[in-house]
């Protein structure tokens, strides 16, 4: 048995083999990929073995997706070899993997919505198309696992519990001898999680197939799993056994010094959520009964086909406090951060600042009223790649640094160089492009041009999504911080230990809708759980 | 006002009016079968009316040259199918912008055609005319739907086909997929790229054996201006449909049916100013797009390029 944090050595005598070492279902052997100037995979070795449940645990490009996407032929290793029982294989497609019979459970990746359950399933394999043979199959691999599933139901009606369960169906059709499980409680309810964790179990134990976590929960990896692997910075830095693995020790591994803020620990996922809530006494639960600043009364929006995106949703905040919105992705958290950007337009309802009615969908007129918004996906809106550091400081408002309708080039270079000191933004100046920052930085970059503007509401949507453990405290001082300065805040994240680490008070969305509020004292994750399951509190 | 009301009735009493509307719709229909296909598998593929035009060319050349009908339609597939095949390759192996390979083959397929047609002069004539047994004396319509020169049938036999290749064959939901969320089937173990360049293939061979409809089943012989930017009703007609084959087929007759309304105006000797009735299909295409195009939902892929990787 290899001890704990011994470093190098696969030391793999499992399950009372004596001296003879089992082939490994999956060897990787020495791996190295670079990505441009980004090393993800750096001489990595790990062998998983059948029976046996494998966490591969790290922080957010720590290169543990890299790997597997090595593993399912989404991505060719530039150097190193992979071996599956033994033999050396060149995966060059998802298709040879599957031949080869390994076979992943994707975050988010791999379901088509317009598409039902059974033709999801099917997708992918070959010869004639047999629907009733699909379904048949589904059904057998509903019983044998305990996963009951509708083959008719459309893939987007489908909780995303369910959809997972579609994924998971889809992946043991195959009948695969390694399975690779990516994130998966991300999308997921705790609840929702703990019957994850079993039917995995159940897969292991019950054919001896050899199973792959991947996880940036360290909470997860410590319960769920037999063997785990530590990386960082595409590097394998620790492997131990589970059954003599402890939380500070993985954390360590995963971060690469001693952890022990709180803040941290919630980015770790070791937060006790149920824990005495003498630690956030220090955060009145109600700053101040004054009016309040955001009033969001009855918003309702509709997609197309009628679908309900906000459903009658209500929501106030006043100056000074967190409110943390929770609830399991894709339940209108994304839709009420587009309405405070101006990009939703509502069927009914209103929104105000300070009791005056700001016009809903109007470009810009949120911004105006002084909503300051981190946009949940950066790339997207709330940055430019191509320009630089200074234009993207300003890219809301130019007021600052124009004069009469021209950009005054020092002062932009002033004013640019004032936000980089003062929010710690490291780059080689004001003029460095954007691509060249790292994500943790190109977050600062958003921030500091978010608070800058001096909005009365800041809307942080998933604010530390892909950060690695440093960023995400450095944005949870930066939250508290404006709260501090008279700031309402409204923190919109799937991240339950961060919502729980940060908020003063949390609201739960399901379906659009809020379906529960509660003081972050009397908050607790299975209540919470419940609410973001969809039932009323 | 009497005098309005009094036309329309005239016109819509009139057989030659479903006649020709049908010939149009078939037009319509036969390209519209393919483009749904390819745009279901996520390409918005525009060269349709640069392929309808080649394969109306080299179905009347091959009329010149060989004499023989099924021999001339088949090249007209060909014809359409090489179009494809710039415009496949060009945007979904070499990555070049879907839009600008299609504009550029419309109007070098008009200019190209242009010339060889005064080159080579191809003969050619209609083909004959079938008459159903009973269903072509159905009053009105009759004629329309089951009189028509022998090609026009074969759209009887396209478009339960291409619903069948849709919707009941791996292929189709393949592509139906690729269209929908390419990552996804890519990580499936789907070639999203291969797919995307099949369906154009097959948009080329329905569009090619239009334009030799076109030729053999409804003018006789070869003009430049025998598409006339109808390609591009053929598109709208699958957008106006919601990408279902049903709305398409619906939205090839209402189209159709403006084509058509404005022939018989002019046939039946009524004065309207000819421009303005000449716009009338593609403002009746405009307004049923402003009507029902946000209504439906779109392939969701529609239009994007497909890099591999995830995102």
């Amino acid at each position: 048995m290899s001890s704990p944090g011994s470093l190098g050595h696969s030391g793999q005598d499992h399950g009372g083999t004596g001296s003879v070492e089992p082939v490994p279902a999956v060897a990787f052997n020495n791996i190295t990929k670079t990505f441009g100037a980004v090393t993800a995979c750096d001489g990595v070795d790990l062998s998983v073995h059948r029976g046996r449940i494998h966490g591969v645990l790290g922080e957010n490009g720590a290169g543990k997706s890299t790997l597997m996407k090595m593993l399912i032929g989404l991505v060719l290793p530039d150097s190193g070899s992979i071996a599956i029982d033994g033999t050396t294989q060149h995966i060059q497609s998802p298709l040879a993997a599957a031949s080869l019979g390994i076979g992943m459970v994707h975050q988010h990746f791999s379901l088509v919505d317009a598409l039902t359950v059974w033709e999801n399933v099917a997708l992918g394999e070959a010869g004639k198309l047999d629907p009733d043979a699909v379904r048949n199959r589904i059904g057998d691999i509903a019983d044998q696992y305990g996963l009951m599933i509708d083959p008719d139901a459309q893939v987007g009606s489908l909780s995303a519990g369910l959809r997972q369960r579609v994924e998971i169906i889809k992946c043991l059709r195959r009948d695969p001898n390694i399975v690779i499980f990516d994130e998966p409680t991300s999308v997921l309810t705790p609840d929702e999680s703990v019957q994850l964790f079993e039917s995995l179990r159940h897969v292991v134990a019950a054919e001896g197939r050899a199973v792959v976590l991947v996880s940036h929960k360290l909470d997860e990896v410590l319960h769920a799993t037999d063997d785990i692997t530590i990386m960082r910075q595409g590097k394998v830095v620790d492997r131990l056994e589970a059954a003599t693995a402890d939380a500070p020790t993985l954390a360590r591994g995963m971060v690469g010094r001693e952890v022990s803020l709180r803040s941290e620990r919630a980015a770790l996922g070791v937060l006790d959520v149920s824990a005495d809530p003498s630690d956030s006494a220090a955060k009145p639960s109600n700053p101040n009964d004054s009016a309040p600043v955001l009033r969001i009364q009855n918003a309702t929006a509709r997609g197309i086909g009628g679908v309900a995106l906000l459903d009658d949703l209500s929501i106030e905040l006043r100056a000074g406090e967190i409110v943390g919105v929770a609830g399991v992705e894709g339940n209108g958290q994304r839709e009420l951060g587009d309405l405070l950007s101006s990009l939703l337009s509502l069927q009914s309802g209103t929104v105000s600042i300070d009791g005056v009615q700001v016009p809903d969908g109007k470009s810009g007129a949120m911004a105006r009223a002084g909503i300051g918004v981190i946009p949940e996906d950066r790339h997207d809106s709330g940055i430019v790649l191509d320009m630089s550091l200074a234009e993207n400081l300003v890219l809301v408002d130019q007021s600052a640094v124009a004069r009469r309708g021209f950009i005054d080039g020092s002062a932009l270079r002033d004013f640019a160089e004032k936000m980089i000191d003062e929010f710690a933004i490291q780059c080689s100046g004001p003029d460095a492009p954007m691509w060249s920052l790292s994500g943790g930085n190109q977050q600062r970059v958003v921030l500091a041009r978010e608070l800058s503007q001096q909005p009365k509401v800041l809307v942080a949507a998933q604010p530390t999504r892909g950060l690695d453990v440093g960023a995400i405290e450095y944005m949870g001082q930066r939250l508290e911080a404006a709260a501090e300065a008279g700031v309402a805040v409204l923190l919109i994240s799937s991240e339950l230990e961060e919502i729980l680490d940060l908020a003063h008070r949390i609201v739960v969305m399901n379906s659009g809708r809020i379906v529960g509020e509660v003081d972050r004292a009397d908050a607790n994750l299975e209540s919470l759980g419940l609410m973001m399951g969809g039932a009323n509190a | 006002m009497g005098g309005l009301l009094e036309a329309i009735v005239d016109i819509l009493s009139s057989e030659s009016t479903y006649i020709n509307g049908a010939l149009f719709a078939a037009f319509l229909a036969f390209a519209a079968s393919g483009e749904l296909v390819a745009e279901r598998a996520g390409t918005l593929n525009i060269s349709v009316e640069a392929m309808l035009l080649t394969g109306a060319f080299t179905a009347a050349v091959g009329y010149h040259v060989t004499e023989s009908f099924p021999l001339a339609l088949l090249l007209g597939v060909v014809g359409g199918m090489i179009i494809a095949g710039v415009q496949a390759e060009m945007s979904h192996r070499l990555s070049a912008d879907q839009f600008v390979v299609g504009l550029t083959l419309n109007i070098l397929v008009l200019g190209l055609t242009g010339f060889l047609d005064n080159e080579i002069e191809p003969e050619t004539k209609l083909a004959g005319r079938w008459d159903i047994p009973l269903l072509s004396d159905i009053p009105l319509v009759g004629q329309a739907l089951f009189g028509q020169r022998w090609p026009f049938y074969l759209l009887y036999v396209l478009v339960p086909f291409t619903w069948w290749l849709l919707f009941r064959t791996r292929w189709g939901l393949e592509i139906r997929s690729v269209g929908e969320n390419p990552q996804s089937a890519d990580v499936s173990g789907i070639d999203v790229n291969k797919r995307r360049r099949q369906s154009i293939y097959y948009a080329g061979a329905t569009s090619g054996l239009g334009g030799a409809f076109l030729i053999f089943g409804q003018i006789g012989l070869f003009e430049d201006s025998i598409v006339g930017g109808r390609g591009f009703i053929a598109i709208a007609a699958v957008i106006f449909g919601g990408w279902t084959l049903r709305g398409t087929i619906a939205g090839c007759i209402i189209f159709a049916g403006a084509l058509s309304f404005r022939l018989s105006v002019q046939g039946l000797g009524y004065e309207v100013n000819s421009e303005l009735l000449q716009s009338l299909p593609f403002l009746v295409t405009l307004i049923g797009m402003a009507i029902f195009a946000h209504r439906v939902r779109a392939p969701r892929a529609l239009a994007q390029p497909f890099v591999r990787g995830l995102k």
